[in-house]
């Protein structure tokens, strides 16, 4: 079976704009992901992490090149369509409102629902089966703030399931878990590479847990971005710098 | 959960009857048998009717426009009248009104009302983006209304300013209206009022989604395929048109903006937005309803302003959140 092509970056330069002049964090970059793909994206930070992220989610318009999502143009998909392909698990921490578990994870049926978001039969197997695969059966109906911050990524990680996207982004994800909840973030999205044919982007510093589950790791570093394999990372000279010359 | 859901609207409703009915017997005159039927009846239709009306467009307004504000702000604190804008509606009106009154522009009714109801609006637009301009280099809930606290002091410094040199005549009329009531207006103010306050309650039902997806911030709205600014910018544009068309017939009426929605989260305990919509709509009448009951039924010679006791239910309930930190 022929892996399929999910994001093509041909000569794209990413950034923001601050005071109205252009940022520039990765300049000319060329990439490509596939599914079943699992990467691990590693650098120190402020080199571009998250910029590609959230560019890569519609967060952040990239300032040169372009992006196929699905062999689509990037710039011509609509924030919905987008929605529909790409699901992103960010850093922000969410609470209130009444929000509960099950709430959050009915989010990623948005793009699917009507007007007025009312839910049908099918929008609720989606949610559940989301509920159930990432194990939050027990705490759907607690609220946000009551739950453990490993709860609370598996939730944001349910609900980019319920968004049934192809893609999946994570910033940070295993930021502030112990270490069990960390092992258990990654076998998950591992899980969902393999069974469902998922692409994942990761970004971390846990760079153990990078090289024992992903695939490819994306390292980011100098305005520029390198795919290499896992096997190869400990002989790659920026790697050895991320890591400090601890990993042998 | 839903069964009790339904009792909860059930009681809501009763409630809101009782209310309606208990203001439809007050105002105009205390002793309402003795007099003639053609006094009664002008009693009645002239003076009690648009009155009760009144409470219920200005309640459901009010509570949307802070529902809206609230959701958008990511705030459970924010409301129009705590983050001053109806205090900016407030300023626009008094321009209008004491300009109006020096050169003679009112002499046609529906011209000057439609004007003192445009500038009501134009002003909580104003205050709006400036709050929005504001709140984005700033994330603490609580300095949010700090700052809606000195916009509205701006704007009611400015307004002093413009009293004192007006004309004595004006003045009264303007400085009654600015304390904020319902026995103000006529039936054919309501009839200027209700159409606008209702497209406005009804334009909210197709904003269900985004403001749904407000709920977790900006960022995930736009991956749940929300168009971020363009929805934000019909909420406001809605939110100021309740919150001013309310302004420009009522005055600045405090707290039920900021308290309603909360009340409402406090009793359906859900995050169902379509639910609050409605039970907001529905407190929001009965607040103003009671509260105006209340205004006539504690002194006997005069009718009491409506502020004193939105105030008195309102502002507790905020320093109650304050200390209680947990966010509604």
């Amino acid at each position: 079976m022929e892996t399929k092509t999910y994001i093509t970056i041909s000569e794209a330069t990413l950034g923001y704009k601050k005071n109205k002049q252009n940022v520039e964090v990765l300049k000319n970059i060329n990439l490509n992901f596939n599914a079943t793909d699992f990467i691990g994206i590693v650098g120190l930070n402020g080199t571009g992490k998250s910029t590609l992220l959230k560019t890569l989610c519609g967060l952040l318009a990239p300032l040169n090149g372009n992006i196929y999502i699905n062999n689509k143009n990037y710039n011509q998909l609509t924030t919905l369509e987008l929605a529909k392909q790409i699901s992103v698990v960010l850093t922000e921490k969410i609470s209130g409102f009444n929000l509960t578990c099950f709430d959050a994870v009915a989010m990623g049926q948005l793009p699917y629902t009507s007007l007025f978001n009312t839910l049908t039969a099918q929008n609720y197997t989606v949610i559940n089966n989301a509920i159930e695969l990432c194990g939050l059966k027990n705490h759907q109906y607690k609220l946000l703030n009551e739950l453990s911050d490993g709860l609370f990524q598996k939730t944001m990680i349910a609900k980019c399931v319920a968004q049934q996207t192809p893609i999946m982004l994570l910033d940070e994800p295993s930021a502030f878990l112990d270490y069990a909840s960390k092992h258990e973030l990654f076998l998950l999205l591992q899980k969902f590479t393999i069974q469902q044919q998922k692409c994942v982007l990761v970004s971390s510093h846990d760079l153990d847990l990078v090289l024992k589950y992903c695939t490819k790791l994306l390292v980011v570093n100098n305005n520029s971005a390198e795919l290499i394999s896992v096997v190869s990372a400990p002989k790659n000279s920026i790697f050895i710098e991320l890591s400090g010359g601890h990993f042998k | 959960m839903f069964k009790s859901n339904i009792s909860k609207f059930i009681i809501l409703l009763t409630l809101f009857l009782v209310g309606a009915l208990l203001s439809l017997t007050m105002g105009g005159s205390q002793s309402f048998n003795v007099l003639d039927a053609d006094t009664n009846n002008f009693i009645f239709w002239q003076i009690r009717f648009p009155k009760t009306i009144t409470a219920i467009l200005a309640g459901s307004t009010l509570s949307i426009a802070g529902l809206i504000l609230q959701l958008m702000f990511r705030n459970p604190l924010a409301g129009p009248y705590v983050l001053g804008i109806s205090s900016g509606a407030s300023l626009f009106v008094a321009i209008t009104f004491l300009a109006g009154n020096s050169f003679h522009l009112f002499s046609n009714y529906f011209f000057g009302k439609s004007m003192v109801v445009i500038s009501s609006i134009f002003g909580s637009l104003i205050i709006t983006f400036l709050i929005l301009a504001l709140s984005k280099k700033i994330s603490n809930n609580v300095i949010l209304l700090l700052i809606g606290l000195m916009l509205s002091q701006i704007c009611g410094a400015l307004q002093g300013f413009l009293e004192y040199f007006a004309n004595p005549n004006s003045l009264k009329a303007f400085v009654i209206w600015g304390m904020g009531s319902l026995g103000g207006t006529t039936n054919l103010d309501v009839l200027i009022y209700s159409p606008i306050a209702i497209i406005g309650l009804v334009a909210v039902l197709f904003f269900i989604k985004p403001l749904t997806a407000f709920l977790l911030g900006e960022n995930y709205a736009t991956n749940s395929g929300i168009n971020y600014s363009k929805n934000r910018f019909y909420l406001i544009l809605i939110s100021s048109i309740l919150t001013g068309v309310t302004t420009a017939f009522c005055g600045p009426i405090a707290f039920v903006g900021i308290a309603v929605p909360i009340l409402s989260r406090i009793i359906f305990k859900t995050s169902n937005q379509k639910t609050h919509v409605i039970s907001c709509i529905l407190i929001g009448s009965c607040v103003l309803l009671f509260s105006d009951a209340l205004c006539h039924h504690l002194s006997k010679t005069a009718i009491l302003p409506i502020n004193m006791i939105t105030t008195f239910v309102g502002a507790p309930l905020v320093i109650y959140l304050l200390f209680k930190s947990k966010q509604w």
